[in-house]
């Protein structure tokens, strides 16, 4: 005799209801639409900022109008052609991506051996103190960080009077492109290292003893071995820094010194300084243009990294 | 760990590089926030807890703390079933447009975040919804949603699909697969991309200027605005009591699901 | 719809006129409690203010007064002038109430937040006939905004950098030994005027012909000045990056009783003077509009001007207001006709149509 339903365990007949209910709102011959229905709520929420854009697109059509301080009412691709033309955006836009350039590479070059480190000790204690040390910048915030960085490289700093020690006169070490450069690279070590590390998770560490078994020595191993494995987290992390140093706003306005603008300061003076909303708008755009122009190279030359790991495996 | 003297020695001058770039200025001003003159200093002058007791005095300052860990709670919440279906969707099935998608995906990295707040302010302003704390929550998800979205799709390199079609020979059903394999491959990613997620939006400041209001102001908006003409220790306190109650946070989380096995190579 | 928005602005004045002297009389008086047709009081007011030493002197000498006449709480909002701009502008743009009810402000700031008009008029408050023509805006109509102090942007200086007495002229910073020693304001505020006439213009050709500013500027440029805003200037000096900097007398001041080795001159080519005020964003309920005019009209008073002002160590648009002890006879403080000389004046209307370019062009030089 059939013993009844009731006999198995609740978890059990919870999900067959569940996969009953899944099976009749998504039967199988939808699965194809799965990964779009999946990705639908990001989609959406990304929307939101859409939205901004196309209010933000609208205003970059328009100039402003300095004795009513109210856009224009026709359209025009005046601001369009100043941003192209006047050379102060060059220069701030050239900066920018230089900046952004530099600052991804050292990043993933302080940021590799860190996550290899974190993820491969075998003491739990040492992987913590990495990790934390990780998250402990973001709550100081940026601008008693950067009163920090004052107190121990400005003119009258800690690392200026140990100098002095030795004679070497005062210096100025901050409000100069490498400044900006610098805090860029701390800013983003977070990121690049969180996202590096459930990469390098994935290698085993049985390969690397294999290839040293077979006679490589670590340098080849790490040329060979793990750098090609880990690329995808390379990739991930590396678009991760790019994008994010080359639209900052903080860093260069707080470790400038006020002369070393990137595009993010020039479009902020126009939407809070100068009131010209289509100006900012207008820079704005530019920069999701190129940033995403620079993404979309990265995708063509390296491939999605991490950010989708099917095209990598297959 | 395998390797040689001098591999150690390599990795550990890049290691320490970057703990001295990372903590340098935060040791500085736990340390500055004990001082007993009127200055941010190092080493402070004299020891005394009246900072402390500064902050505590303040009670907008509590209230503000308290909304941004609403504000961080929210976009957390949002942002779990969001970027891990986004995450796993982007990793385990091939998508039309994959690129186009990703590129999208993007856009809150690529949108300068003056861009975005501005944006966002106009797009809430239309819904008459500023004000409230939940479209602040919204917005921390939105700007840093690719690190949830990355951090699953990053960790579902440990998804091996050979597992989901042997469960499936074994009669799983898809949903029960979806549970027991997809997900628990991912979770690593799931909770370090949240344990971002929340940091960040804790601390997020630029885009929060431009959705608060007096009456809704986050600590980080509210610390920024305070300063005016001369930047105290109090700021320094404030930090160290922040640090202190993540680390706690981070110290129950650890207790309760071990942060450390979700990182360590297997 | 223009149309609409004048009529009820005309009615509102009507009422209001009636009402408003007895009350602005009552609460002076400090009785609170007043008449009938007192609109319903709010919980609250919120009051954009800058932090720092600004808000403190504005709780001491307006906001708490008025809380203790009214009843009404007052809320600081310490958004930056700069940056509460868009928020408003944006909220009367979707008819949203504002997030705040009184704005204080730069006067050159309010001036765009007029002539796009989205302020309330305020000239039918009681308290404007007590005031000099500073509390006037110049170039516009009426009272958009009230004016409520005037403040110099003085050359401020570390004097132990200065072993050979107080610079005299802007000129002055262009010493080979201020090389990276200066500091100016991110857009350069303050130091266009005085830039024109150092470098060898005249005042009336602004804003037709401003090269001599910009080529005083260049120069400038070639001292590699840091540039900020206020607690930069103060963190620089605290901290020996800077010895001289064009900011604020107030900020100058405020860093001085912290403790920092400071002062400040007007120089031979004189300052930029400018004021402050007061506005009310459009699109406030009727009844904490009222309010909100009230707080201004209560600002106006001799006796929170005197406490407010004096926190800020600046003077006020009512006659008969004592200096600060530590300022009598400054020139940041000006009181007589003679101060007034040193001092350059140009009208806001002029600064805020020309002010973007300015900007630009000095960006432009300091960026390149």
């Amino acid at each position: 005799m059939r013993k009844s339903r009731a006999a198995y365990p609740l978890t059990w007949r919870v999900m067959d209801m569940l996969e009953a209910i899944a099976a009749r709102l998504w039967p199988a011959r939808f699965a194809r639409a799965l990964p779009y229905l999946m990705l639908a709520p990001a989609v959406l929420l990304v929307g939101i900022l859409v939205l901004g854009l196309v209010q933000i697109g609208d205003s970059s059509l328009r100039v402003l109008d300095t004795s009513t301080f109210l856009m224009s009412e026709d359209y025009t691709l005046a601001n369009y052609q100043r941003a192209l033309t006047e050379s102060f955006f060059a220069t701030v836009a050239g900066r920018s991506l230089l900046g952004s350039v530099i600052v991804t590479v050292i990043t993933l070059i302080l940021a590799f051996p860190y996550a290899y480190l974190m993820v491969r000790t075998p003491s739990s204690a040492l992987r913590n103190v990495l990790l934390v040390a990780l998250f402990l910048p973001f709550f100081i915030g940026q601008v008693v960080r950067a009163y920090g960085w004052l107190i121990i490289l400005g003119n009258q700093g800690m690392v200026n009077e140990a100098l002095g020690l030795v004679g070497v006169p005062p210096m100025r070490l901050l409000y100069n492109y490498p400044a900006v450069l610098f805090g860029l690279i701390q800013y983003m070590l977070p990121f690049a290292v969180l996202m590096l590390a459930p990469a390098l998770t994935a290698i085993p560490a049985e390969l690397e003893a294999a290839a040293s078994s077979l006679g490589a020595n670590w340098l080849g191993t790490f040329r060979h071995v793990v750098l090609p494995l880990a690329r995808p987290g390379l990739v991930g992390a590396g678009l991760v820094v790019v994008t994010l140093s080359l639209t900052d706003f903080a860093i260069p306005a707080i470790l400038g010194g006020g002369s070393q603008d990137f595009i993010a300061n020039a479009i902020y003076d126009q939407f809070f300084r100068t009131s010209d909303q289509g100006m900012g708008a207008t820079l704005s755009l530019l920069l999701v243009a190129v940033g995403s122009l620079l993404v979309g190279l990265v995708f063509m030359l390296f491939g999605a990294g991490t950010l989708a790991m099917t095209g990598e495996r297959k | 760990m395998t390797g040689s003297r001098s591999k150690s020695i390599v990795i550990w001058t890049f290691v320490i590089t970057a703990l001295v770039m990372l903590s340098a200025p935060t040791i500085v001003v736990l340390g500055a926030s004990f001082t007993a003159g009127n200055i941010i200093t190092f080493p402070p002058e004299g020891l005394s807890l009246k900072w402390y007791g500064a902050i505590a005095q303040a009670s907008d300052l509590r209230q503000a703390f308290v909304r941004s860990l609403i504000v961080a709670s929210i976009c957390t919440i949002v942002s779990i079933p969001v970027g891990t279906l986004a995450g796993i969707a982007l990793a385990k099935y091939r998508v039309r447009f994959a690129r186009s998608i990703q590129i999208y995906l993007l856009l809150p990295f690529t949108i300068p975040l003056i861009g975005s707040g501005i944006g966002m302010m106009l797009v809430f302003g239309n819904m008459g919804v500023l004000g409230s704390l939940w479209p602040v929550g919204i917005a921390c998800c939105v700007i840093n949603l690719p690190f949830m979205i990355w951090a699953v799709t990053a960790s579902a390199s440990n998804l091996s699909p050979d597992l989901e079609l042997a469960a499936a020979n074994c009669g799983a059903p898809p949903l029960q697969r979806f549970l027991y394999i997809t997900l628990p491959a991912v979770l690593p990613g799931v909770i370090t991309g949240s344990l971002l997620m929340f940091i960040l939006a804790l601390n997020e400041f630029l885009v929060s200027l431009l959705l608060v209001d007096a009456r809704s102001v986050t600590l980080p908006v509210q610390i920024y605005n305070s300063i005016r003409s001369i930047i105290t220790p109090d700021l320094a306190a404030i930090s160290v009591v922040f640090i202190a109650s993540a680390a706690i946070a981070i110290a129950v989380l650890d207790r309760l699901v071990g942060l450390d096995i979700f990182l360590k190579s297997k | 719809m223009s149309h609409d928005k004048f009529l009820t602005t005309e009615i509102r004045r009507r009422t209001l006129l009636a009402s408003m002297a007895a009350v602005g009389a009552s609460a002076t008086l400090g009785t609170g409690k007043a008449f009938a047709q007192e609109p319903e009081k709010p919980a609250e007011i919120i009051v954009r203010a800058w932090g720092g030493s600004w808000v403190d002197s504005l709780k001491a000498g307006v906001s708490d007064s008025f809380t203790k006449a009214t009843g009404i709480a007052v809320r600081h909002d310490l958004t930056e002038d700069n940056e509460i701009q868009p928020k408003v502008w944006a909220a009367v743009a979707q008819g949203r109430v504002p997030p705040i009810h009184i704005n204080w402000d730069t006067t050159t700031n309010a001036t765009k937040s007029a002539l796009r008009g989205v302020t309330e008029d305020l000239s039918d408050l009681p308290n404007l006939k007590n005031t000099t023509e500073l509390a006037k805006p110049v170039g516009l109509d009426g009272y958009p905004i009230v004016n409520t102090y005037g403040y110099v942007y003085v050359l401020a200086y570390r004097p132990s950098a200065f072993p050979n007495g107080a610079p005299k002229s802007w000129k002055d910073l262009l010493d080979p030994k201020l090389k990276g020693r200066i500091a100016l304001y991110n857009d350069g505020i303050g130091f266009h005027f005085p830039a024109q006439v150092a470098g060898g213009g005249k005042l009336e050709d602004i804003p037709a012909n401003m090269q001599p500013a910009w080529d005083f500027i260049a120069k400038i440029k070639e001292q590699q000045p840091l540039l900020g805003e206020d607690p930069d200037f103060t963190t620089w000096f605290q901290k020996g990056e800077i010895d001289a900097a064009c900011t604020i007398s107030t900020n100058a001041r405020e860093a001085k009783k912290n403790g920092i080795e400071l002062a400040w001159v007007v120089p031979e080519e004189g300052a930029k003077f400018d004021t402050d005020g007061l506005w009310i964003p459009k699109g406030l309920p009727e009844n904490e509009l009222y309010w909100a005019k009230q707080y201004i009209n209560h600002a106006l008073t001799k006796e929170a001007q005197q406490v407010w002002l004096d926190g800020l160590g600046l003077p006020g648009v009512v006659p008969g207001l004592t200096p600060p002890a530590d300022l009598v006879g400054d020139p940041s403080y000006p009181t007589t006709e003679e101060d007034f000389k040193h001092l350059i004046r140009i009208s806001s209307k002029v600064q805020v149509e020309n002010e973007s370019q300015w900007f630009a062009k000095f960006k432009e030089i300091m960026q390149g």
